[in-house]
Formats: C-alpha cells, sequence, structure tokens
C-alpha cells in the first residue's frame, strides 16, 4: 500500500530524484498535489488521486470539434485548454478534394494524439498516427482523468482482458474519455465495467473482480440467447 | 495597457536600487514622502482636508446627517465610510461601482477610526434609539501615486478634527466641534524580497502590490491591521515592520497635527 | 444592550479554556459536480466550499497567458444570520473575498496552468464568528481534493482579545463585544508553520498582546491543520488499499 501524500509533505531530501508531481525548494522535495508516493532509492514522485486533464505531447486524446477555421479545427479536449488540430495535421490522402467541414464538423468525435504544446499550453493535435481516427461508430463515456491509468491496467492488463473477453475495440484517452465500439450489448458491459473501476480504481483485487464481473454478464447474454 | 508596459521598464531599475538599498527617490527605507495637510477646503462639507503624501493626493469630505442609530447602539453616533477611486486620479482606475481596491480602501480606513475610538460616538447621541448623528467620511483620490491608503487616512482623520456638527442646520442645538479623541494613523510598507519599504510610490508599486498596513493609536496601541496582496509575509518580517510602523506612526502623528495647528493659526490670522 | 460577562472563573461563555478551539468538523469531497469540495463546521459556523479548474476562462481577455486566473467567492446565504441578509455581495463579502484570494494566491502554483482558471466558491450557510477563517480552512481542503498543485495548505484561525485576555477562535459574543479580533491565516508545508498567508486586524492591542496574539494563532492553526489533513486521509484512504498501477501500454 502507498502513502497518500498532500501538497507541501516532504518526501525526499535528494532534489535530483524529483519526479512527477513534486517540487523542489531549498534543496528539499516536496508533494505538489494530493496522490500516492512512489519513491524509490534515485526517484520519487506523485501519481495524482485527482484533478484535470493537463495535456502532455504524445498523449492519445478523445475531443470533440467546437470549431471549424480555414486552416484547422478547435477541439475540446476536456482540459482547460482547448487543442488545435491544423489541417497539415489531418493524413493528406482523405482530405484530398474535400472543404474543411467536409473532413471533420462541428460535434464530431476524434481519437487524437497530441504533437505539441507550446509554454503558453497551446495545445497542437495530429492525426497523423495509427491510433488516430474521426469517431462516427460507438459509445464515448467519460471518467475522472486521474483513474484513466487503472483502466489501463498494469502494462494494459485490464484493457486487453476487456478487449480479449468482450471481442470489442476500446481506446482509452489519457484526458479521461474512453471510445468503444462493436456489439451494442457488450458495449454496454465494457460501459458499466468501467464506470466500476472509476469508482474503485484503488481497491484489492480489482482486475479479478472485473473479469468476473465480465464472465458473469456475457454469462447472463448467452442464456438470454438461448 | 501602455501603462502596463511603463510598469514594466521601472521594475528591473526598481528592484536593483532597492537591492543596493536604496530607494529610487533617494528617502530611506523607513521614510515617508512629505506630508502636507490643508483642512477646511470644503466650505460646503462639515469638515475637510486635502492631503498629499509627495504627489499622491486624497481629499475628504465629512457630512453629517441626522439619522436612527443602529438597535445594538441606541445611545451612539454613526460613521459611514466609502471611498471612490475617480477615473480622474490614475489610467488605471475605471468608472463604475467601487472595485475590491476600493472598497478595501475604505474598509481599513474605517477601522483605524472606529477602533481607535477616534470620534466620541456617545456625544453624538441626540436622543437615545431616536436620533444620533451620522458621519459620512468621503475619500475622494485626486492622484495615485502610490499609498492611497495612508494618504486618505490621514485626510479623514484630519477632516473629522476639521468638522463642526451642523447642529443648528437640523435645528438640534447650537454648532459644536466633533469630538475627536485620538489620532489613528496608518503606516503601509511594501514587502520586496527581504525588504520593507515604508509609504511606497507609484512607481516602487511596479515590483508588486505585497502590502501592510498597520494603524496605531496616540498610546502606540495597534488597532487595525491589514495584509493587501498576493504574497506569504514571513513572521520576522510581521514582527519588524509592526514595530517600525507603529514608531512611524507616532512621528507622523506630530507632523499632522502640527500642520493641522499651522493651518488653523494661519487661518486665524487671515480672519484678523 | 448590556455587554454579558464573557469570562467567568477563567472559563468562557461556551465553557472552552482561553486556548481551546471550537468543536470542528470537516468532511471532503462532498459535492458531486465540483472538482474539489468540503464542508466545515467550526463551532455554529456551517461552510461548504467548492472548487472548480483549473478550467477554460471566458471571456477571453480576462485569461492570464503566464498563470491561472484565481478567483474566491465568500458568500453568505441569506438564512446564516439572525436578521436575513440580502443576497449578494456587500462591502464587507468583497473584502474578505478579496484577501482570502490573496491568502490562496500564491500558495497555489498559479504559474502551472498558464490561461486558465480556478474557481474557488465558498458558502455560508450558518455563521457564527470567524467565518472568513473557517471558509479559509474549507477552501484549502476543497482545493486539495480537487488535485490543485500547491505549495502546502493555508489553515486559519482567529484569536480575540475578550475581558483583557488573549483568547483563541472567538465565539460571536466574544466578537461582538471583545477588544480586539486578529483573523490569520498560515501557510503550513510538513507540519511546520511557514508565512502569513492572510493577516487582519481590528481593535486595540499592544504590541506585546499582538506577539501572544500571533503564538497563540500559531497554536490553534496546528490543530485545525491536522483536522484538515485527517479529513483528506479519511476521504482517500477508503479507497487506496493496492498499489496503483500505472502503464500506460494499449
Amino acid at each position: 500500500m502507498r502513502k497518500i501524500v498532500m501538497p507541501g509533505d516532504l518526501i525526499a531530501k535528494n532534489p535530483r530524484a524529483a519526479g512527477y508531481g513534486t517540487y523542489v525548494e531549498k534543496g528539499k522535495v516536496y508533494a505538489k498535489f494530493l496522490g500516492l508516493l512512489d519513491k524509490t532509492d534515485t526517484s520519487v514522485r506523485v501519481i495524482p488521486l485527482k484533478g484535470r486533464y493537463i495535456p502532455s505531447s504524445g498523449d492519445v486524446v478523445i475531443g470533440i470539434v467546437r470549431e471549424v477555421t480555414a486552416n484547422g479545427w478547435i477541439v475540446d479536449i476536456y482540459s482547460p485548454y482547448q487543442a488545435f488540430l491544423p489541417v497539415l495535421e489531418y493524413p493528406e490522402n482523405a482530405m484530398r478534394n474535400k472543404k474543411v467541414n467536409e473532413v471533420l464538423d462541428i460535434g464530431d468525435a476524434i481519437i487524437g494524439k497530441v504533437l505539441s504544446i507550446d509554454p503558453k499550453m497551446k495545445v497542437t493535435l495530429t492525426m497523423k498516427d495509427k491510433v488516430c481516427k474521426p469517431v462516427r461508430v460507438g459509445r464515448i463515456v467519460a471518467i475522472n482523468p486521474a483513474r484513466v491509468p487503472r483502466v489501463i491496467g498494469k502494462k494494459g492488463s485490464m484493457i486487453k482482458m476487456l478487449k480479449s473477453e468482450l471481442g470489442i475495440q476500446i481506446v482509452v484517452g489519457q484526458n479521461g474519455l474512453i471510445w468503444i465500439n462493436g456489439d451494442r450489448r457488450k458495449v454496454s458491459i465494457a460501459e458499466e465495467a468501467i464506470y466500476i473501476i472509476e469508482e474503485e480504481a484503488h481497491t484489492e483485487g480489482l482486475t479479478d473482480r472485473i473479469t468476473e464481473f465480465i464472465k458473469k454478464k456475457k454469462g447472463e447474454l448467452e442464456n438470454a440467447e438461448t | 495597457m501602455a501603462e502596463d508596459i511603463l510598469m514594466d521598464i521601472k521594475r528591473d531599475y526598481v528592484l536593483s536600487r532597492i537591492r543596493s538599498g536604496e530607494r529610487i527617490d533617494g528617502r530611506g527605507f523607513d521614510e515617508f514622502r512629505q506630508i502636507s495637510v490643508q483642512t477646511g477646503i470644503i466650505e460646503k462639507a462639515e469638515g475637510s482636508a486635502l492631503v498629499k503624501l509627495g504627489n499622491t493626493q486624497v481629499i475628504v469630505g465629512i457630512k453629517m446627517q441626522v439619522g436612527e442609530p443602529f438597535p445594538d447602539t441606541p445611545e451612539k453616533g454613526i460613521i459611514i465610510t466609502n471611498s471612490e477611486l475617480v477615473p480622474l486620479a490614475s489610467p488605471t482606475f475605471e468608472p463604475g461601482p467601487p472595485d475590491e481596491n476600493s472598497v478595501e480602501l475604505a474598509r481599513v480606513v474605517d477601522r483605524g477610526i472606529r477602533e481607535s475610538e477616534a470620534v466620541n460616538l456617545e456625544e453624538l447621541c441626540i436622543e437615545e434609539g431616536e436620533k444620533v448623528w451620522v458621519i459620512f467620511i468621503d475619500i475622494h483620490a485626486l492622484d495615485d501615486d502610490g499609498n492611497l491608503m495612508d494618504a486618505s487616512a490621514i485626510a479623514a482623520i484630519s477632516a473629522l478634527m476639521n468638522t463642526t456638527v451642523p447642529a443648528e442646520k437640523f435645528e438640534v442645538g447650537e454648532d459644536f466641534r466633533l469630538p475627536v479623541q485620538d489620532i489613528p494613523i496608518s503606516v503601509t510598507s511594501l514587502i520586496v524580497d527581504d525588504y520593507s519599504l515604508v509609504d511606497p510610490c507609484r512607481d516602487e508599486m511596479s515590483v508588486g502590490n505585497n502590502l501592510i498596513t498597520i494603524t496605531s493609536d496616540k498610546n502606540g496601541n495597534v488597532v487595525a491591521m491589514q495584509k493587501s496582496g498576493s504574497y506569504l509575509l514571513s513572521e520576522e518580517k510581521f514582527y519588524e515592520v509592526l514595530e517600525l510602523s507603529v514608531a512611524k506612526a507616532e512621528e507622523v502623528r506630530k507632523q499632522v497635527v502640527s500642520q493641522i495647528n499651522q493651518g488653523d493659526k494661519d487661518g486665524e490670522n487671515e480672519e484678523s | 444592550m448590556q455587554k454579558p460577562k464573557l469570562i467567568v472563573d477563567g472559563k468562557r461563555l461556551d465553557g472552552r479554556g482561553f486556548e481551546e478551539l471550537r468543536p470542528i468538523k470537516i468532511e471532503a469531497g462532498v459535492l458531486k459536480r465540483a472538482d474539489g469540495s468540503c464542508y466545515l463546521e467550526m463551532g455554529k459556523n456551517k461552510i461548504i466550499a467548492a472548487v472548480y479548474g483549473p478550467r477554460e476562462v471566458h471571456p477571453r481577455h480576462l485569461q492570464d497567458p503566464s498563470k491561472a486566473v484565481i478567483r474566491y467567492r465568500y458568500n453568505m446565504a441569506p438564512f446564516s444570520v439572525e436578521e436575513r441578509k440580502k443576497p449578494g455581495p456587500d462591502r464587507r463579502s468583497v473584502e474578505i473575498s478579496k484577501v482570502s484570494r490573496e491568502a490562496l494566491e500564491p500558495v497555489i502554483m498559479k504559474e502551472l496552468f498558464p490561461r486558465s482558471g480556478i474557481d474557488v466558491f465558498v458558502e455560508v450557510l450558518q455563521a457564527d464568528a470567524g467565518t472568513r477563517t473557517a471558509c479559509l480552512n474549507a477552501a484549502s481542503v476543497a482545493l486539495i481534493d480537487a488535485g490543485v498543485a500547491m505549495r502546502g495548505m493555508v489553515t486559519s484561525v482567529a484569536v480575540a482579545k475578550v475581558e483583557g485576555n488573549i483568547v483563541l477562535d472567538p465565539m460571536k459574543e466574544e466578537d461582538n463585544y471583545g477588544e480586539a479580533d486578529v483573523p490569520i491565516a498560515f501557510l503550513i508545508r510538513n507540519d511546520r508553520i511557514e508565512s502569513i498567508a492572510l493577516l487582519q486586524m481590528d481593535g486595540r492591542l499592544t504590541l506585546e498582546e499582538m506577539k501572544k496574539a500571533m503564538e497563540l494563532a500559531k497554536k490553534g492553526a496546528m490543530q485545525i491543520y491536522r483536522l484538515q489533513r485527517e479529513a483528506i486521509m479519511k476521504k482517500y484512504m477508503k479507497e487506496e488499499t493496492e498499489e496503483p498501477e500505472e502503464e500506460n501500454e494499449q
């Protein structure tokens, strides 16, 4: 069990060890926000328990187009910062002979990747990655972004299990939006499971309990069919 | 906007001077600007004062009315303090209802006067529970070259000392001098790094508005304090500023009193 | 109205000693919609605080390109006091909101969230004395509950002079009839008082009394600080029993 730390708690005396979620003052390392302490001999960091999604480059995010401009789209990524997706960052072959708003229009959802962030937190997205695509089918569920690592699980274990047990597609945005696609009833089971994971994110034996839950729900489905 | 840019340019200069132990206008860190007090400048008011603190200028006018006392103090007069930061006084003041700075200014000045019991409010009772005198202290900034707080506080007490209660006008007896029994003086310091500068001027405020105001009465008691500005104050600094402020207030009080007396004398000479 | 006798046989009207706080109850995370929240009772004060953000700031001209804009709204419910209070901000609330915001601003790491806004809304549901200090304590817990990056905890308490004695955490009668009231807030970090975040005073105190008041406030604040931490711990302890997993492979 990891220790809960709060802003200002002294967590290390070696400033070189200071990692994510920490700040250094007069050579001492303090926690920056509420979270779980992750400390080894050489590194110390704080894993947040709460908080809004703050974009970081390379993150996969799910967003909704809010505005269409001449050279791209303004995308709401459920963070304090809206993102901009430039036309140039959309795959060329999909853009051919189309107007900007014919490719993506207001209200469309996308799976994108954070390309860059400038010091003023201007966020630029790209669609030039194999995971990226406009989302026209399936369902999007929203959870607390601090719970995202739990939905993914250790080395992707939780998400792999959900996908293989239910035979559906799932993409988890780091911003707490999750896209699920496949058989409608199985999508509903996945959605329910994700909410349970969010709610009980840090309880013991979560993966086992979720596996059990999915098997039970699947069994109910099969029984209903026969 | 242009104003902001000018402030940015000033900032580095002001800071470097402070860090080498000097102030841009050559004052000592614990030194007030030149104080000038003129009372009785508005004939229509029951009392008034124009105070200059260097280039900062504030006018305070006192108006009095007969009103009902507050239910919990049926035998006491009432003080109501307001301030208006009119756009004339600074390019950064906007027309409109009082903003938080204006509200804070009025309330801190009010606290100093009220808590020092500068005005004997019992003597302002006309008929217990029914009629008392209401004193309106209106602070009107004319030129904000920094530290409106102390200028306003000096102007307020000076105007009160200049006030005649208009009893004849309201047909409740003979006019009399407002019973003023203390002279609260506020001392505002700007905190910069480990330094504190009393009576900061506008240019010095370009480094930030980390202020603390400490008001004390004639016996050296603290009667009001206000930390103002988004900063953290160390305990050591607080004690240092606290003691300095009380000592400084005594000096300022003497100056204010002598200026008012001088003014009264000049006035008498003119009359004769 | 006759001023009641406030201290009898070294005890205060509610039976407290001079250096004793009123009973305090703090609960973190009480609101669903807010990013962080807190319910707090301090004596008869009943306070609820909510934090939203960091979030987008509208209209855009209110944004600051280098840091988050903090808003703090102290508001008294019309039914919170004996005589109904007219809804909306009066001059007192405007001033309290200002100094409270200024106490939190240097503690919140605003520079991490340029162009965004962090809103702290505090409602006084029932007012006893010391609402501004109680509100600040609740706001601080709500900020931490929201996961906002901060340098430490802000903890606030008032000290008063009552019939010549310096007492901790004045109640209503002591506030009304006491000789001085000194609300203070501290930045507390790692169980240590670091600096003064809010300081106001009205009344009359000698320099010696002022120093005594400060020392007493520090003592009181440390007790409240522990209760603030406990409240946050209580909310999260029940959830955090297992090693978190944070590999992001998909």
